[in-house]
């Protein structure tokens, strides 16, 4: 909301426009701009134009000889005709800038010199006319500031209401509020309407059809006026708060809409069919064309202000094309009503049209004000149009309004605030803002909310009046007393605290990406949704109102935004690429899943790593990761939460490389999730390069099956025997069947594989593995040859089970 | 006799020479082998022995014991020489090129600013009693708007652009009442009380929220801190005392609160939180120049809060009657960027590297 300084000035005297500032804020009505305007215009001064002569080598200018209130008169070239000898005229003198930046310099024109310029409204960044200069009022003097003599200068305040505070969209509700701030009277404007002739009733029959969305209606009939443009006071005040001025008319519901608050409508009385009004919801198939030149289609929950025939406006948002004032208009039908906030509300979202109307209608209009700014308006009409009021009010309420009534305990501000508030001043606060003592005892006091406080219904927001008013500054700071419980933390946050030291202990860095993403993201990783009915849907939950597109699917995989992100770092020329993110998927939730949340929100840990394994230097380093540094990330995370038993199983989902990938298990078989190289096709798709690794783990899972508290085991105290073992098996025998093997002989303690090699003199198909294996007894020191007997057994096992063939 | 003691004394000559002479280990361990080895000299004159009288053996005997002795001395002592010489050598050698670059293991990763700030705010809060809380992001209009006092046709629903979910994508059932990605942290009060019951509760609770608004300073995705304390006799003092204690905490032991009266429909009464500009300590001025984070005002709003509405209270199944609470809400990533000095909202979701390398 712009509130005018000079303008509020009227209604209440005013401090400093940064006290007043600084004020405002402090009661809650935020002050998030101070503008002063009309400053701009230094150096431009009220001039009389003395003589005007053709300019002696251009046709279209003039040579003018002014007088600008001091000294000789001055001569300036003009190229305007609209003026006389005689007229008042801005002059911009040398060395004026005007507010479209063009500097007045002593300039000669086609031979001859000119010591300024005459203005027209647009050069003085008034209002768009360009057609000739500014024609001022002839009672001005010459020489006085342009400024001062148009009454231009003033300070703008932007303040921000919240919606709970439609009161204070008007002028006067600031002054009301700056009132009860400074312990000051508001001035308000004081009306009294001229009537004559017949009864306004006469004219217009006025009935309501829609009794819960239009509690009252008041009309007022203005016959003989004559449509022209608002005096200059009345523009500038509508500009000043951003309302572009229209028409004498209009520009008086504005002023008074600006004023006090209340929204009103000036419609062309002839062009209300049969003279009468019928406030009713729209017929199916119903159309208005707005103000605004749309055609509407409207829904039987609109609410029309209809006449005999047709909707004339679409109540309390915009009037209606058909009954539109214009240059004709002679007799002024003037409506002040009020709409009930929710169905103006419906209409003005779904017709996508919002108005100043519309806008003070769905916060809540003051019901005290609809005769008030009636009587305000109809005067103004007719002091500005001409005119004659037709005597009464066609006044018709469908419902009263009801006096809103709230109690204060005297107890309660304390309470709520830790901070007593004395009843003597809640009482001069609350009456300040307007509220009235109904009753009152030693326990507290009732008080009446005045009309336009559509937000105070309980005692919690009296409460808020005292303190707003007395500031929070005054409130002290203290803490709660220590009732507390044992903070239970979650299992949850150890666990991703566990998971997100591994990772970046390895090397992983956080990413923190946006929860939706693009269809052609998910595509490549096919994550399929399995529907109720057996069937499949290829995508997860998609926004009904995405911002775009490239933002419209909730994610199903973290691994698509972490792949392009890896592929904006390699844009950048930062090659070696690992980053983890931590974060939810969304799937729809089953119908019988347990809660009422709309979907299951999973938990997810996904990582992503290209480039070297480790960064480059003098001491080597410049591998390419692979595999096992994958393998690695998703062994780190496990270890970090205590899962034991889990397994890699070859193959894994279809966007990773068929050779290269691992579905991750739990010891009962429970997926974990997966980790691998990306498909060549899927990385291309990503713009990548082959070679990217990537994996993806449930957290929910991994938490179920870890143990986070480490349990003891004894120390062996006595010594192992350690024995190395190379054996040849073809390339299809994995590392966990040949450890599987090794690890059933009793006295074997550890067993590790040191070495994989492959090739000469080894022939192709087969790799040689090397072992370490470490073989002890709990309860003895074994002796050599115990251990040579465990060693030959397990060759032996291995031959048999694996075709495995002893080495050197 | 005399020929034997004449070849030991010759071996004891020779071997002082030699050992003189020997450089290196390799040459002593040479001669051990010569003079004292199985098939050494002095094996050699001792195998001459057999030829001696039972009374000339025990004397050449002990002079080869004593010849023996000299020269395992000589050959420890020359042994011990070098040894000490070649450390005087290599302490007095070419120093190493100490500035090349130390060996690298693989770097740490690092966390993302956001997630720092996050778990450093609900730290202060956890030494302050309060659990953390979660809850869905995909949530219900009820728990979102409606059970925080925000009315379908409420114009305070303007206040936050919302995202909705398409409930074909959803199955029949869930989407009661529709289903929108939380705007705010504060449905998660909600469920907080709804779960725990009767209070004490205290609750803290990070995590995404969603508005549709994209632009330099609004991103459709961001975080934020909810808080709520609810017990008997909890008052807006403690409130002010709380979000004090907490600002002091995470900008520093000087920084100020300024709480401003504002409307969230879910408290009475609510109010802005400012805290005195961390970059300028609140005066408005930095080296001299206007203070561009605070816009010169000294103040940095950071929070919302106020008392919990009754209503709010009721739905979450709580007398208000009985009890009082309050309730606040924190931007991270606002208060991620006033701690790191970041100056584009942009740089949390790009994910570069470069960019997370520094925190």
């Amino acid at each position: 909301m712009q509130i005018s300084l000079k303008w509020l000035s009227q209604y209440v005297d005013l401090p400093s426009p940064e006290a007043l500032a600084k004020g405002l804020t402090a009661v809650g009505l935020e002050v998030e701009a101070i503008e002063r305007i009309g400053q701009g215009l230094a150096g431009v001064v009220v001039a009389r134009v003395l003589a005007a002569e053709k300019h002696p080598n251009a046709e279209k200018l003039s040579v003018t000889s002014v007088d600008r209130g001091e000294g000789a008169p001055i001569q300036v070239v003009c190229g305007a005709r609209n003026y006389a000898v005689g007229d008042l005229v801005p002059l911009a003198t040398v060395g004026t800038t005007l507010p479209g930046g063009v500097k007045i310099e002593k300039a000669r024109l086609r031979g001859v010199e000119s010591f300024g310029m005459l203005c027209s409204a647009r050069e003085l960044g008034l209002d768009a006319d360009a057609s000739g200069l500014l024609i001022l009022p002839k009672d001005l003097a010459p020489g006085t500031p342009i400024a001062e003599a148009l009454g231009l200068e003033d300070v703008l305040l932007e303040v921000n209401v919240t919606p709970n505070r439609p009161d204070c969209l008007s002028h006067i509700g600031i002054a009301r509020e700056v009132a009860a701030l400074l312990g000051q009277p508001v001035r308000a404007p004081a009306t009294v309407v001229q009537e004559a002739g017949e009864p306004a009733a006469r004219a217009v029959q006025v009935r309501i059809e829609a009794p819960d969305r239009c509690a009252r209606y008041a009309a007022r009939v203005v016959e003989g006026v004559r449509i022209g443009p608002s005096p200059a006071w009345l523009a500038r005040r509508l500009e000043a708060c951003g309302v572009r001025s229209i028409s004498n008319v209009v520009d008086a519901t504005n002023f008074v809409l600006l004023e006090l608050g209340h929204p009103l409508h000036a419609f062309d009385l002839d062009k209300v069919a049969g003279a009468e009004i019928v406030v009713r919801t729209a017929r199916p198939g119903e159309r208005i064309t707005t103000l605004d030149g749309k055609e509407r289609l409207l829904e039987e929950s609109d609410l029309l202000i209809a006449d005999r025939d047709r909707g004339s406006a679409l109540a309390g948002v915009m009037g209606g094309g058909d009954s539109e004032i214009s240059q004709g208009t002679t007799r002024v039908l003037l409506e002040s009503a009020w709409f009930a906030p929710g169905s103006i509300r419906r209409t003005s979202r779904r017709q996508g049209l919002k108005s100043e109307a519309s806008y003070r209608f769905e916060r809540g209009a003051d019901p005290g004000m609809v005769l008030p700014a009636l009587d305000r308006c109809a005067a103004l009409i007719a002091e500005l149009a001409g005119g004659t009021v037709r005597p009464g009010v066609v006044d018709r309420v469908a419902r009263p309004a009801t006096q809103g009534q709230v109690r204060l305990r005297w107890t309660r501000p304390a309470e709520l605030l830790g901070m007593a508030v004395p009843r003597e001043e809640a009482r001069r606060v609350l009456l300040g803002l307007g509220f009235g003592e109904l009753a009152a005892d030693e326990e507290g006091a009732t008080f009446s909310v005045p009309s336009w406080r559509v937000d105070v219904a309980i005692e919690e927001d009296l409460v808020e009046e005292l303190v707003r008013t007395r500031g929070y500054d005054a409130i002290p700071e203290t803490l709660p007393a220590a009732a507390v419980r044992t903070p239970a933390e979650g299992p949850e946050a150890g666990v991703v605290a566990r998971i997100r030291e591994a990772l970046e202990a390895a090397g992983f860095s956080e990413a923190i990406n946006f929860s939706f993403v693009a269809e052609p993201d998910l595509a490549p990783l096919r994550y399929d949704v399995a529907v109720g009915d057996g069937t499949t849907r290829a995508l997860g939950i998609a926004l009904k109102n995405p911002i775009s597109a490239e933002l419209s699917l909730m994610r199903t995989s973290l691994v698509p935004s972490l792949l392009k992100n890896a592929a904006r770092n390699r844009a950048q020329r930062v090659d070696d690429v690992r980053l983890y993110e931590l974060a939810r998927v969304y799937h729809p939730a089953p119908v019988e899943a347990e809660g009422d949340a709309p979907t299951l929100e999973d938990l997810r840990v996904a990582g992503v790593l290209l480039g070297r394994r480790a960064p480059a230097g003098w001491t080597g380093g410049a591998d390419a990761v692979d595999f096992y540094d994958a393998k690695a990330a998703t062994e780190a995370v496990l270890r970090g939460l205590g899962v034991a038993g889990a397994r890699w199983e070859a193959g894994g989902e279809a966007w990773l490389h068929p050779r290269v990938a691992a579905t991750v298990r739990a010891a009962d078989g429970e997926r974990f999730g997966w980790v691998g190289e990306l498909h060549p096709r899927v990385a291309e798709a990503f713009d990548l390069p082959r070679g990217v690794l990537a994996f993806e783990l449930r957290v929910e899972a991994l938490a179920r099956h870890g143990a986070l508290v480490p349990r003891y085991h004894v120390i062996p105290s006595l010594p192992a025997v350690l024995r190395d073992l190379a054996v040849l098996v073809a390339e299809p025998v994995t590392a966990e069947a040949v450890l599987a093997a090794v690890r059933e002989e009793p006295l074997v303690g550890e067993a590790t594989i040191f070495d994989v090699y492959r090739g000469a003199p080894i022939p192709a198909g087969r790799k040689n593995l090397a072992l370490a294996i470490s073989y002890r007894a709990a309860d003895r020191t074994l002796t050599d040859a115990e251990a040579e007997a465990a060693h030959g057994r397990i060759v032996a096992r291995l031959a048999a089970r694996l075709g495995a063939e002893l080495r050197g | 006799m005399a020929d034997l003691l004449g070849q030991l004394e010759a071996l004891a000559a020779a071997a002082r020479t030699a050992c003189a002479a020997a450089g290196d280990e390799k040459a002593l361990e040479e001669l051990r082998v010569r003079f004292l080895g199985k098939k050494g000299e002095l094996s050699a004159v001792l195998r001459g022995m057999g030829a001696l009288s039972a009374e000339e053996r025990p004397r050449v005997g002990e002079v080869a014991n004593r010849v023996r002795d000299e020269v395992e001395a000589l050959l420890g002592a020359r042994k011990a020489a070098l040894g000490e010489a070649a450390l005087e050598a290599e302490l007095a050698g070419q120093p190493i090129d100490v500035t090349l670059a130390g060996r690298r293991p693989l770097p740490r990763g690092h966390r993302h600013p956001l997630t720092r700030a996050a778990e450093e705010i609900a730290g202060i809060f956890a030494r302050l009693g309060y659990e953390v809380a979660s809850g869905p992001e995909i949530e219900l209009d009820w728990y979102n708007f409606e059970a925080l006092n925000i009315p379908a046709d409420h114009p305070a629903r303007d206040m936050q652009d919302t995202f909705y979910v398409d409930p074909s994508t959803l199955r029949e059932g869930r989407a009661k009442g529709g289903v929108l990605l939380r705007t705010h942290t504060s449905p998660v009060q909600i469920r907080a009380m709804q779960r725990i019951g009767e209070p004490p509760i205290r609750i803290i609770c990070p995590g995404r929220v969603y508005r549709s608004d994209y632009d330099q300073t609004h991103s459709p995705m961001f975080h934020q801190v909810e808080g709520l304390c609810v017990d008997t006799k909890i008052t807006f003092a403690d409130l002010k005392g709380t979000l004090a204690a907490f600002a002091r905490a995470y900008f520093g032991p000087g920084t100020k609160t300024r709480f401003r009266p504002s409307y969230f429909p879910f408290v009475e009464p609510g109010a802005e939180v400012d805290v005195s500009c961390s970059i300028c300590g609140g005066s408005g001025r930095k080296d001299g120049r206007r203070c561009g984070t605070c816009k010169e005002t000294g103040w940095l709003e950071v929070l919302g809060a106020g008392m919990v509405h009754p209503k709010v209270l009721r739905n979450g199944g709580i007398d208000p009657t009985r009890h009082t609470g309050f309730a606040f809400g924190m931007g991270v990533e606002r208060l991620a960027m006033l701690k790191y000095g970041i100056d584009d909202l942009r740089l949390f979701f790009d994910n570069d590297l470069r960019f997370l390398e520094q925190f």
